[in-house]
């Protein structure tokens, strides 16, 4: 127990000597250049944080930029199960849709951001965009997932005649939950990366991309670089909730008797 | 009442592991199989049992017959504790608290009480070997099948659950069938003992044994049938 805190605090010692090696050499990349407008100094970029946080419109924006990374992250996920689910039972469905996930894969964030603008409305177009990029990598994951279920499992499960709802929660489930996670992973990050980018070609009412939008406009590169810092801390809170969360449904699964 | 195999076949890709096989075994015997690894016992349990489907023939006589199957490999789900994994198997023939006693008993019978929270990962071969064990005991198949079940288990446990099988199978209407490499085993266990070889596989010998299990207990006559069947070999 008390090896575990001595060895908890230096872990937290260790990150922050870390934190602040590279805030270190931030401030020296803009003592060096010596030009806000290429490197701000991060002591600026905290000050610039800290007068949006008492904005109205920086609350909203952020509020609004969730709601449609989440919108576009869920869509993904419950099509993207679901798909999978057809194409593991169906080889036919999974080898029709495969060419379709892997164009998707490949094409270039930004024509599917320039063709969503013709689509949708500017608000929808994140949202989209998040969508389209996540839902190919649930769909493989899961595919993956339940792909790799033990046949030996299956079929001991058979012999002794277990219940199927008892197979698919003890067997399938399990099994795929791992690469499920690992996908949800994958997508937290990515959706708040091509979400915003969305965002700044679309530029929404309410939006993170669209501060970035007008930073650029104005070369105002300590409040570009204040709003690519919420983003950041936003995609690792998200991080954080959902390994939490995960954590909770599988413990739960494993201590109950 | 009997369980027959008929004009059975099986290959897997190029190798023809069973050809057109043809064997009958009655109940309340303990039917041995018994021949070096890779002759198609496992294969031939797996369609007595309908765990696999033969390429072509007929098991008749399984009806909808319970089934305990102690696999080669252990087959335990490796995110659930020993005793949710005998729980697995009870849930849709018992109520809850039925279920735990007869997981909390056959874990006591092959000494693994004091482990039935653990998962599979932390235990030894031979410890998941015994949870597999009582997996099929708590279940209480009429026909029971063990593929190689004793292996990585110490002498002292071997024979009390040999003792214990031996003791309380339900010899009325039950199958017992019981694969092994071991002829101590075999000679200790079986009523009869079919001697295979192959693939493909083919019956070589029957060798029935008629000593009674008091004598066998006691070491008599054991000797002579070893002799008969490794001369065989
Ligand atoms: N799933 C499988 N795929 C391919 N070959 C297999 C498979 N299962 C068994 N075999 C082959 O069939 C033969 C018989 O296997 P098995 O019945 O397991 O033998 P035994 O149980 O007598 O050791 C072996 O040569 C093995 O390699
Ligand atoms: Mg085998």
């Amino acid at each position: 127990m008390k090896n575990s805190i001595t060895k908890n605090k230096k872990q937290y010692f260790k990150n922050i000597s870390i934190f602040i090696f590279w805030i270190l050499v931030w401030q020296s990349l803009h003592l060096i250049i010596g030009r806000d407008i290429y490197v701000p100094s991060p002591f600026s970029v905290l000050i610039k944080l800290k007068e949006l946080l008492f904005v109205p419109r920086f609350w909203l924006s952020v509020i609004y930029s969730i709601y449609r990374v989440l919108v576009g992250l869920l869509l993904s996920i419950i099509l993207g199960i679901i798909v999978a689910i057809i194409s593991s039972l169906n080889k036919y469905f999974h080898d029709l849709i495969k060419p379709f996930m892997t164009i998707i894969k490949s094409t270039p964030v930004l024509s599917f951001i320039i063709i969503a603008l013709i689509w949708f409305s500017s608000s929808n177009v994140p949202i989209f965009i998040c969508f389209l990029m996540c839902f190919p990598i649930i769909w493989t994951n899961v595919v993956e997932g339940i792909n790799q279920v033990d046949v030996k499992l299956l079929e001991m499960a058979k012999i002794y005649k277990v219940k199927r709802i008892n197979i698919l929660k003890k067997i399938y489930i399990s099994s795929v939950l791992p690469y499920f996670t690992a996908a949800c992973i994958t997508c937290l990050g990515l959706a708040w990366k091509v979400g915003v980018a969305a965002e700044v070609l679309s530029h929404p009412q309410n939006s993170i991309g669209s501060h970035l939008y007008s930073a650029k406009v104005y070369l105002d590169s300590t409040e570009l670089f204040a709003w690519t810092l919420v983003v950041i801390l936003l995609s690792l809170l998200f991080e954080i909730i959902f390994a939490k969360i995960i954590y909770k449904i599988t413990n739960k699964r494993f201590s109950k008797s | 009442m009997n369980i027959e195999v008929k004009n059975i076949s099986k290959s897997y890709d190029d190798l023809k592991v069973i050809i057109d096989f043809n064997m009958c075994f009655s109940s309340n015997r303990i039917h041995c199989f018994f021949g070096p690894s890779g002759c198609g016992k496992t294969t031939l349990a797996n369609i007595l049992t309908g765990v696999i489907s033969a390429d072509s023939g007929h098991v008749i006589g399984k009806n909808n017959k319970k089934i305990s199957y102690i696999f080669q490999e252990d087959r335990l789900l490796p995110w659930a504790t020993v005793k949710e994994n005998i729980l697995f198997v009870l849930d849709s023939f018992h109520n809850k608290s039925e279920a735990q006693l007869l997981a909390d008993k056959y874990l006591s019978m092959v000494d693994l009480l004091k482990f039935k929270n653990h998962y599979p990962h932390q235990l030894s071969g031979g410890m998941k070997q015994r949870v597999s064990i009582a997996r099929a005991f708590a279940y209480g198949g009429e026909i029971l099948v063990m593929d190689e079940p004793f292996k990585g288990l110490h002498l002292g446990l071997k024979k009390n659950l040999m003792d214990y099988i031996i003791d309380n199978w339900n010899h009325e209407s039950s199958f017992l069938f019981f694969i092994t490499h071991d002829i101590d085993e075999a000679i200790y266990m079986a009523d009869d003992i079919y001697i295979f070889n192959g693939p493909p596989l083919k019956l070589k010998r029957r060798v029935t044994i008629d000593t009674s299990r008091e004598d066998r207990r006691n070491n008599k006559k054991l000797e002579t049938y070893k002799k008969i069947i490794l001369e065989d070999n």
